[in-house]
């Protein structure tokens, strides 16, 4: 036995407590006659520590005990029939059986009414009830517990068989039962619904009668399932067939020998779904990669610790390593020039925001820098989780390096404008440095007929003859008086300090030509604004000081982070467009000359500059188009059309603005704003 | 005595001029706006005048329309750097008699006055 048997056990009533009577029918009580009116207990300890009494002093306690599950026995002893009533009626069918033990004397009729109301068995309390009690109690126990272990297994059984019908019917899978000539014993609603078919149908038929026969065939099924069929345990096959309406379906198809017999058990999992799943993923992985490859951007990808997980082939060729070295190299590496986007990647690792970047410097190996456009964004897991970034980058040397040819190009252009009028400005001093040059040899040859009557006269007055001395005074004289000496002496003078005036304007004009296209590098300078302006003007002015009147308003300003030449660039654009606008105001016989007005001032964080005009102004159609490409109102070959359009890239790209008010007619003002600090 | 005008903004071309021609015998005058030439025309006869073309109120074309309206008389001429800005229509109507490049060669240049003035 398992564990201790436990009795619940109904003690026999004293005698002396009046309350039973050897005399009465049912006789289970204990009479005077009994010779073992307390046995019970006695009777049942020699059964030894494998039973445990548990004693009931009422009928009600007793029925409490009898009823738990533990309790594998009751047993009443003598107690009154009424009580034993009681007992019975209570106590269910399928509860552990009685023992009733009546006393010694009771009638034959008592055994049988103790059988009657449902004991199990009954003992009389006679001379040998010591042995034959723990006989009979250890033997409805036994039956009980085999009885109670039989029905156990039962509903274990039929609780398998609901679980089995419960997969079976429920499972998405089709499951057949094949015998061993491959026909069908048996079906699953799965399997009717997915080859269209009744179990009626379905059974005692061959299963290619069945199946989908390219299904069969293809998997050659027949031969798989045959009970000759070696390996059994053969991997599972996947097998295509094509349905009614011409999808493909894919079953994953495996089989189980049951039992010793021949039968054999075949799933059929439909894994089209997950089949079409894992192509599209497989599509889906090819196509991104395939992108990832051929676009002209390099591409990597960054995990939390900024180390590369990833990188495309243009960002091996990019950072002059291979996509594999790349991986797990720090993206520091390249990213961490003072100019580099390394804190633009921090930032968006940190906050989980993409940034639209800008331009920045990769700093690649031997000190090479290589200009850049980045972006950045992060990415996020299901949950908005950060797990990394990716940042996109395209080289920008060649674009940098056409946009410095388009810069130099309208440079050059605005010089073409220029040269005119600074030929005009050179042409003068030539002509009068020429001329003073030709007067000045002539001027010479005088004086060196004049010198040789100096010398004459010395040699007359070292020689003392006075008539000679006298002779070569007057010759003296007459050739002072030829040649007008005292003016030929102040003039040559004059002649001399003009040419000299003359010379240095055209040292300056071509200084400040030189400057102005001087081709400026890729990299900003700090720079004095004001400056800038100013030795722009003064070059525009050598073309426009005879119409125009230049005023300048130039506060104090701090140097500024610039690419200098650009900016004079710009300044150089709308100067000539604001003398161009006073010529044509000019010409057009509305005015008599004009004013331009240059003012610099500190505002928002950085400089203004402001150049306005006193012009023939711009149309309200126009005033819109000025900063598109191309656009132009200038006849053909006046202009570019680039040059604000240009001017307008420069400020951008150094993080300012650019605005124009006007009026036709009435002059116009543009304004020029950039920013100390670039926001990024 | 012939009477010459010369006009021109640039006092260094006036001078360089002026002391070129002067051994012509010729009675120089110079003013350096179309302003200040245009009263000197209105004080007395002028044989030539020789303008500069750019300059600041008036253009070289438009003074010398202004000479040939108040005094037809006299000869002018233009001097100039920017050539290109004087169309030949304008030459022929307001009747300028030369028109001379700046740099300008000496000689050339005496030889057009002495035609003109004798």
């Amino acid at each position: 036995m398992q564990r201790v048997a436990r009795i619940a056990l109904l003690q026999s009533q004293s005698p002396q407590t009046g309350l039973a009577d050897a005399g009465e029918p049912g006789g289970f009580s204990v009479s005077d006659a009994d010779r073992h009116p307390q046995g019970t207990l006695l009777a049942l300890s020699h059964i030894g520590t494998e039973v445990q009494v548990l004693v009931a002093d009422d009928v009600s306690e007793c029925i409490a005990l009898a009823r738990r599950d533990d309790v594998d026995l009751a047993i009443l002893d003598r107690c009154d029939p009424g009580a034993a009533a009681t007992f019975f009626e209570a106590q269910s069918a399928l509860a552990a059986p009685t023992v009733v033990v009546i006393s010694e004397s009771a009638p034959e009729s008592a055994a049988l009414d103790a059988f009657r109301l449902g004991a199990a068995d009954c003992v009389r309390a006679a001379e040998d009830y010591g042995e034959v009690l723990p006989l009979v109690a250890m033997e409805q126990i036994h039956r009980w517990r085999h009885h109670r272990d039989r029905e156990a297994a039962r509903s274990r059984i039929e609780w398998l068989e609901d679980l089995n019908q419960a997969i079976v019917s429920e499972i998405p899978v089709a499951l057949a039962v094949l015998d061993e000539s491959a026909r069908i014993l048996e079906v699953n609603p799965e399997f009717c619904h997915a080859f269209g078919c009744t179990p009626e149908m379905a059974r005692t038929r061959a299963l290619d009668d069945v199946l989908p026969s390219d299904l069969v065939e293809r998997g050659d099924l027949a031969r798989w399932v045959s009970p000759g069929a070696e390996a059994m345990a053969e991997a599972p096959r996947l097998v295509r067939t094509t349905d009614g309406e011409g999808r493909d379906r894919v079953f994953d198809i495996r089989r189980r020998r049951l039992g010793k017999g021949g039968d054999v058990l075949l799933t059929l999992s439909d894994v089209s779904e997950a089949e079409l799943l894992s192509r599209r993923v497989g599509e889906l992985e090819r196509f991104s990669e395939h992108i990832l490859r051929s676009i002209d951007s390099a591409l990597v990808v960054l995990d939390l610790d900024g180390r590369i997980t990833y990188a495309n082939p243009m960002a091996g060729q990019l950072l002059g390593r291979s996509e594999e070295e790349l991986k797990g190299q720090p993206g520091e590496l390249f990213f961490s020039a003072p100019d580099g986007p390394s804190q633009l990647i921090a930032r968006v690792l940190q906050e989980g925001v993409g940034s639209p970047g800008g331009e920045m410097m990769l700093a690649l190996a031997e000190g090479q820098r290589v200009p850049i456009g980045i972006s950045c964004t992060p990415l996020l897991a299901e949950d908005g989780k950060v797990m990394g970034a990716v940042a996109i980058f395209q080289d920008l040397s060649q674009i940098k390096e056409l946009q410095r040819q388009v810069l130099q190009r309208e440079k050059m252009a605005s010089i073409g404008q220029l040269a005119a009028g600074v030929a005009h400005e050179i042409n003068n001093p030539v002509g009068f440095i020429h001329a003073n040059l030709a007067q000045m040899a002539e001027y010479l040859g005088d004086l060196s007929g004049y010198l040789d009557a100096v010398a004459d006269l010395e040699r007359a007055i070292s020689s003392g003859e006075s008539t000679g001395v006298g002779q070569a005074a007057r010759a003296l004289k007459e050739s002072g008086q030829e040649i007008d000496v005292d003016y030929l002496r102040k003039d040559f003078a004059s002649a001399l300090r003009e040419s000299l005036e003359g010379s240095e304007r055209i040292r300056h004009i071509v200084s400040d030509l030189r400057d102005f296209s001087h081709q400026g590098g890729l990299e900003m300078d700090l720079a004095d604004v004001n400056q800038c302006v100013d030795s722009t003007a003064n070059i525009v002015l050598t073309m426009m000081k005879h119409s125009v009147e230049l005023r300048k308003d130039y506060a104090d300003l701090p140097e500024l982070r610039c690419h200098s030449m650009q900016l004079k660039q710009v300044f150089m654009n709308l100067l000539v467009n604001a003398y161009q606008a006073i010529e044509e105001d000019t010409a057009e016989g509305s005015g008599q000359g004009g004013i331009i007005e240059i003012s610099t001032c500190q505002r928002d964080g950085g400089i203004e500059i402001a150049i306005s005009d006193t012009g023939s102004g711009i149309a309200d159609a126009d005033l819109e188009r000025i900063f598109d490409p191309f656009y132009t109102t200038k006849e053909v070959g006046a202009g570019t059309g680039l040059g604000l359009s240009t001017s307008y890239g420069i400020v951008k790209q150094h993080g300012g603005e650019m605005t124009a008010t006007s009026e036709a007619g009435q002059g116009a003002r543009f304004t020029v704003w950039l920013p100390f600090e670039r926001a990024s | 005595m012939a009477k010459l005008l010369i006009v021109d903004d640039d006092s260094g071309i006036l001078s360089a001029l002026k002391r070129s021609l002067r051994r012509e015998g010729w009675n120089i005058v110079l003013a350096d706006s179309p302003g200040k030439a245009l009263s000197i025309l209105d004080r007395g006869s002028v044989d030539l005048v020789l303008s500069d073309h750019k300059m600041p109120g008036m253009t070289g074309t438009e003074l010398l329309a202004e000479v040939a309206r108040r005094s037809p008389s006299t000869t002018r001429m233009l001097i100039t750097g920017w050539s290109a800005a004087v169309s030949s229509e304008e030459v022929s109507e307001i009747g300028i008699k030369a028109l001379i490049p700046k740099p300008w060669d000496d000689s050339e240049l005496k030889s057009v006055l002495r035609e003109h003035l004798g």
